[in-house]
């Protein structure tokens, strides 16, 4: 029972950071109709501007996430203002492929400045701390963290896009951009504005994130798949859908942990000798696939 | 003036000619060419930077003299069989990538022409580039991959001077036997049901799955039981489902094959998780670099690891002293299991050429199947080196041998790994059970 519930706990953590990774993905789908494939390159920096700001000043790399959230920012609205404005003017394929350029250059920038070895964080006020609470559930402080800011950031985006007078405008950007011009929103702006908030969830994440896991100028691609799988599921441009999205892929992530639930339950040896494990990432491409091909606009619908 | 001119042209014709015409070989006596390849960025880059140390101090013993220094190829400057031909070294970078390695041993050979191979740490990488070596007809020693296969294929340009891993872990489970029968220092025998439930995490390229497969060779042998072994990717991110599932298995033992990077998340998630088996054990790699040690700190009091070279060898080899004060006025760190053995392997290069007297591939492959270096002579711990020439296996040394050791906190409160295993050279009592986070 213990396995169960570590693994249903550690399913569920994972979902929450999970999520907050594939947040800005589906706040610039939903504003835009732009696919970001750099989007887990955005991560990367986010990682890098986090650990690197530790490093120099000494402090805490939790201290360094509104650095991480200004570099996102910016970094989102000069990518709009500077490339993705003139994209929009091209035929689709011209904004799929314009972003994948975007990752590689990104990518290879990456690599030239930071080189190609693994970094990681190795001391901090979370990191290497765990919370026993029993019956089989450790909760490291490190990903812990990183799910409460996923649920306030989850939650402020909520409120920004349906509370407030800028999130009207968001909305309606997204909606119809040419009424919305009509109507005297400034949709240039607003489009910037969704890169800006994009760039900076998903950099705030980069540098929670950077405190459990290292960082090399290649880990954007896996974490690109990964949110775009949470995306397709939670329905694209759909906020609170990348949410519960989030949390069913990473409870799809700890199948291995469920396997070895019924493995050492039941005491059914063979099952020892699956590589599931190895597979752990395979199911979230599977359910991508399933819900492609059941349910297209993903399991809470698409945004209009 | 325009006769000048055509009279100077035709010179250097004439002069191009000629060059042309002169054998090579008498220009190549100057210079013996070894091409490098190890990963020197990447996840192994830390150890990556310790095996081009290594193997650059070796050259640089070999290119001068160094009187005081007890090994042949001290005592020369450059080969002396071959006219007193310095030793060069040309790195390159394979980043842990077996297709960019065989890329980069054709570069080696055909544009540099170099005379022989040295690498490349990870098996997978030795395994293609070998390959190379192999259909080109260069020779190659391979002074640091421990995949058992890797002298199993019947090559004839091949050659290692690392013990491999079927040794290795043959010392693993003969240590826990050991521990049963109160053969280790400072502990009491432990009754064997206490540490009979393994479990074992391998990175997923050949040299890890090649552990697990004799960890399951001689779990069964010995007797013990392997609840759980895994594969996991050595570029991976995230461990904590590995762990998980290793924990979910309640072993006595966890073994590990793990790179630098992945090893010291391993050990991180380990801790966080709070997995407290009686023994964990590194498969070396990872597990003895500098990076593993200063990284974690105190975190690794109690870890075991099996290793070729630890200071502590020092102490009872003076060369070997020797060798380490030359490497840390150099890098400022220790001898490791990865530096002193690409040591080992370009001195068996040299040993090799100075035997050959030429660089000629034949000879030098006649050479390398006859040598035998001294144990005397070595910085490793080993009876010798001495290659296999018959048998199911060709190329392995048949003299070398492993340590198992533990890391401990020295008086002065640094972290160091004392010798447990062999038996008769231990360093320190053994912390048992491990200590915990």
């Amino acid at each position: 029972m213990d396995l169960l519930l570590g693994s249903i706990a550690a399913g569920i953590l994972l979902g929450m950071v999970i999520a907050l990774v594939a947040l800005g993905l589906t706040i610039i789908f939903g504003v835009m109709d732009i696919v970001n494939f750099a989007h887990g390159e955005f991560l990367m920096v986010g990682m890098y501007a986090g650990l690197l700001t530790a490093k120099a000043t000494g402090m805490d790399p939790l201290l360094t996430l509104p650095v991480a959230a200004v570099v996102g920012f910016l970094l989102g609205v000069i990518c709009y203002a500077g490339f993705i404005k003139f994209l929009l003017r091209g035929p689709m394929v011209a904004q799929l492929l314009g972003t994948f350029g975007l990752m590689l250059f990104l990518r290879n920038l990456a690599l030239l400045i930071f080189g190609s070895s693994d970094r990681t964080v190795h001391h901090g006020i979370l990191v290497g701390k765990s919370f026993d609470i029993g019956m089989g559930i450790i909760l490291p402080a490190t990903k812990l963290a990183a799910a409460g800011l996923s649920v306030i950031a989850f939650l402020a985006v909520w409120l920004l896009m349906n509370r407030t007078k800028i999130g009207k405008a968001l909305t309606a950007t997204a909606l119809n951009a040419q009424a919305a011009r009509y109507m005297g929103i400034p949709t240039e702006k607003m489009n910037a504005l969704a890169w800006g908030i994009g760039g900076a969830s998903v950099t705030t994440a980069g540098a929670l994130i950077v405190n459990f896991w290292a960082v090399n100028p290649f880990m954007g691609l896996l974490f690109t798949m990964i949110a775009f799988a949470v995306v397709a599921l939670g329905g694209f441009g759909n906020v609170p859908g990348a949410f519960f999205a989030g949390l069913v892929v990473g409870l799809i992530m700890e199948i291995p942990g469920f396997w070895d639930f019924f493995t050492y339950t039941f005491d059914w040896m063979w099952m020892a000798d699956v590589p599931m494990t190895s597979l752990k990432y395979m199911w979230i491409y599977v359910a991508y696939f399933v819900i492609m091909v059941i349910r297209p606009r993903g399991l809470f619908g698409w945004k209009h | 003036m325009k006769a000048l001119v055509r009279l100077a042209l035709v010179g250097i014709a004439l002069a191009a000619v000629l060059g042309l015409m002169v054998p090579a070989d008498v220009f190549a006596a100057e210079e013996i060419k070894i091409g490098v390849i190890y990963p020197l960025t990447g996840g192994a880059a830390a150890a990556g930077r310790e095996l081009r140390a290594g193997a650059e101090l070796a050259a640089e013993i070999a290119n001068n003299v160094m009187a005081d220094i007890p090994m042949t190829m001290a005592k020369n400057s450059g080969v002396k069989a071959m006219g007193g031909a310095k030793i060069k070294l040309i790195f390159k970078d394979h980043e842990g990538n077996p297709t960019l390695g065989a890329d980069l041993a054709k570069k080696l050979i055909l544009d540099d022409k170099v005379h022989g191979i040295l690498g490349c740490y990870h098996s997978s990488v030795t395994k293609t580039v070998s390959a190379v070596c192999e259909q080109y007809g260069v020779p190659m020693i391979n002074g640091s991959s421990t995949s058992p296969d890797l002298t199993m294929r019947g090559f004839k340009w091949f050659w290692r001077t690392t013990p491999h891993d079927k040794w290795f872990t043959k010392d693993l489970f003969e240590f826990l036997k050991g521990l049963t029968e109160g053969k280790v220092k400072g502990v009491k025998a432990v009754p064997k049901k206490d540490i009979e439930t393994v479990a074992a995490a391998c990175e997923n390229t050949e040299w890890g799955s090649l552990v697990t497969e004799t960890i399951k060779l001689f779990a069964g042998e010995y007797d013990f039981k392997l609840r759980r072994s895994l594969l996991y990717a050595d570029k991976a991110t995230d461990l904590s489902s590995e762990v998980r599932s290793l924990k979910a298995a309640r072993p006595d033992v966890m073994l590990f094959a793990s790179y630098t990077s992945d090893a010291i998340l391993m050990v991180k998630t380990l801790k966080a998780e709070k997995a407290g088996p009686k023994i964990i054990w590194g498969q070396n790699a990872g597990f003895e670099t500098p990076e593993f040690r200063s990284t974690l700190g105190d975190d690794i009091v109690g870890i075991l690891t099996r290793t070729v070279f630890l200071p502590q060898v020092v102490e009872v080899k003076k060369v070997a002293g020797q060798v380490n004060e030359m490497y840390k006025a150099k890098t400022g760190n220790d001898l490791s299991g990865a530096s002193a053995r690409s040591f080992t392997g370009l001195q068996t290069w040299v040993h090799v050429l100075e035997k050959a007297g030429s660089a000629k591939p034949a000879d030098i492959q006649k050479a390398a199947n006859a040598i035998e270096i001294p144990g005397d002579e070595l910085v490793v711990p080993w009876a010798g080196v001495k290659f296999s020439t018959t048998g199911e296996e060709l190329g392995q040394n048949i003299l070398g041998s492993g340590l198992i050791g533990q890391y401990q906190k020295a008086k002065d409160g640094s972290v160091v790994l004392e010798i447990v295993y062999p038996f008769d050279v231990v360093t320190a009592d053994m912390i048992y059970p491990f200590p915990g986070w």
